[in-house]
């Protein structure tokens, strides 16, 4: 069964076309990475299939429940309690993390179990220390986000989505905010996870990784799909545009 | 009148003082983020309303404010005015004053706020309200603490227009005082008082402010 599906995904912004007619599926255990120029709608993709911002046209479905639909020609949504149902099945790492300032490392990423998934308090703190074990920040559990580099940061926001052990998780370019030494950590943690067979859906700039990471990759541009495919088919591609665009970032 | 007994009726004054100032900041502190809410929600009504309520708060003196709460239960509903309501009129006057002011201060601090706190929590499945008291608040108040700091210094000094309802607090005793000796003395001793008064809520403001500084 497949654990995302979109059919055909519509959305604009004051009248300006962002999503035309996306249509993409991934299955459990899958990586996918999705890369393309700035403003051809990769974000804007995550943003929709995480329900952050709401589509304009087509369908959406987790685990083969609709979250969203057609009906009449217009976007229906399902109700507030679906859909916080549906949100339980992903996890979304922003690209400036998004952490909470004010909460210490082990309360960002225990709060959400604790007072959403009633998680008892004693459990999540176990749950948090494996992760931050896992992602090597075991001495950083009292430290604030302000006393963290970008890179352990984002480590603590993957932490913090994985502790509601969401089925997918999905990356919003979860290292362009990061100078390179410290992408490197972030990337290591990410392929981890891939070895894990975490289902991922990931917007990045980082070429290589993308190649040696996915299962496949979708280039998107003017918000269509134009290719997807294996790393291999992406990067020995035969339309000239996914060529150039690829050969820009890995020269 | 001996310097001592001119301080004693100046103490008593004091107390009617700190009431008024800690009974307005005990219900426009709260009001104050209701009524913020008001001027930042998406219904159009409720924006309008609350939008000219705080600029006829902020728009006119709060001495007349002051005048009219007093008054107005005789000349809109007219029910005699009883004595005791004097102080009530007060409170009201203050908080309803106040609460604008306040408002303000909040929706400036909330509008501040990165909308990827929001996002994150929306994510990770806070509900609207957990959202707001968890993640938003407690960095709001963090933010607005120095304008509320400014605003609570100035209501320290505000209390004294409650001369005008003849209320018996500090600043109308000293008046009152001066007029009977024709001395100045109990008019600077009252200044005195507000100061040091004010020293230790900007001493307090400023503990607080320290003890919010564990993050940035």
């Amino acid at each position: 069964m497949n654990l995302l599906e979109i059919n055909h995904m519509k959305k604009g912004f004051d009248g300006l076309e962002v999503l035309k007619d996306i249509s993409l599926s991934v299955k459990k255990g899958e990586v996918v990475s999705v890369i393309g120029p700035s403003g051809s709608g990769k974000s804007t993709l995550l943003r929709c299939a995480t329900m952050l911002e709401k589509m304009d046209g087509g369908e959406l479905k987790y685990l083969g429940e609709a979250a969203a639909w057609e009906e009449n020609g217009k976007c229906v949504y399902a109700g507030k309690q679906k859909k916080k149902e549906l949100r339980k099945h992903f996890g979304l790492v922003f690209q400036n993390f998004n952490l909470f300032p004010h909460y210490t490392v082990m309360k960002n990423i225990t709060d959400a179990p604790v007072s959403v998934d009633k998680v008892p308090k004693k459990e999540a703190e176990e749950r948090a220390v494996k992760l931050l074990k896992q992602l090597g920040l075991e001495d950083k559990k009292d430290a604030y986000p302000y006393q963290l580099s970008g890179g352990q940061q984002q480590r603590v926001s993957i932490a913090r989505a994985l502790a509601l052990q969401p089925k997918i998780l999905f990356f919003d370019e979860p290292t362009s905010a990061l100078d390179p030494e410290l992408t490197g950590e972030v990337l290591k943690v990410i392929k981890e996870l891939a070895k894990e067979h975490m289902t991922m859906i990931i917007v990045t700039h980082e070429m290589q990784f993308a190649r040696e990471l996915s299962d496949r990759i979708i280039f998107m541009e003017q918000g269509v799909i134009r290719q997807q495919g294996t790393p291999d088919e992406i990067f020995a591609s035969s339309d000239e545009r996914v060529r150039e665009f690829i050969g820009k970032f890995t020269s | 009148m001996s310097l001592a007994t001119m301080f004693l009726q100046l103490v008593k004054g004091m107390g009617i003082t700190v009431e008024i100032f800690f009974l307005t900041l005990l219900f426009s502190l709260p009001a104050g983020l209701v009524l913020s809410f008001g001027r930042m929600s998406k219904q159009g009504w409720l924006r309008v309303i609350s939008k000219f309520y705080i600029s006829v708060m902020r728009g006119t003196p709060l001495m007349l404010q002051l005048i009219v709460v007093y008054f107005a239960p005789y000349y809109v509903f007219g029910i005699r005015i009883s004595s005791g309501y004097r102080f009530v009129a007060v409170i009201i006057a203050f908080v309803l004053n106040y609460a604008a002011y306040f408002a303000e201060i909040y929706r400036s601090g909330i509008e501040s706020m990165a909308v990827g706190q929001y996002e994150a929590a929306k994510v990770l499945g806070y509900s609207r309200s957990q959202t707001f008291f968890k993640i938003i608040l407690p960095q709001v108040i963090k933010r607005v603490l120095p304008p509320v700091t400014n605003e609570t210094i100035t209501l320290v000094k505000d209390t004294s227009l409650a001369f005008v309802l003849a209320e018996a607090e500090m600043f109308t005793i000293a008046k009152q005082i001066a007029a009977k000796e024709t001395s100045i003395m109990p008019l600077m001793a009252a200044g005195l008082f507000y100061y040091i008064f004010n020293l230790a809520v900007a001493g307090f403001m400023e503990y607080l402010e320290k003890k919010l500084n564990y993050y940035r």
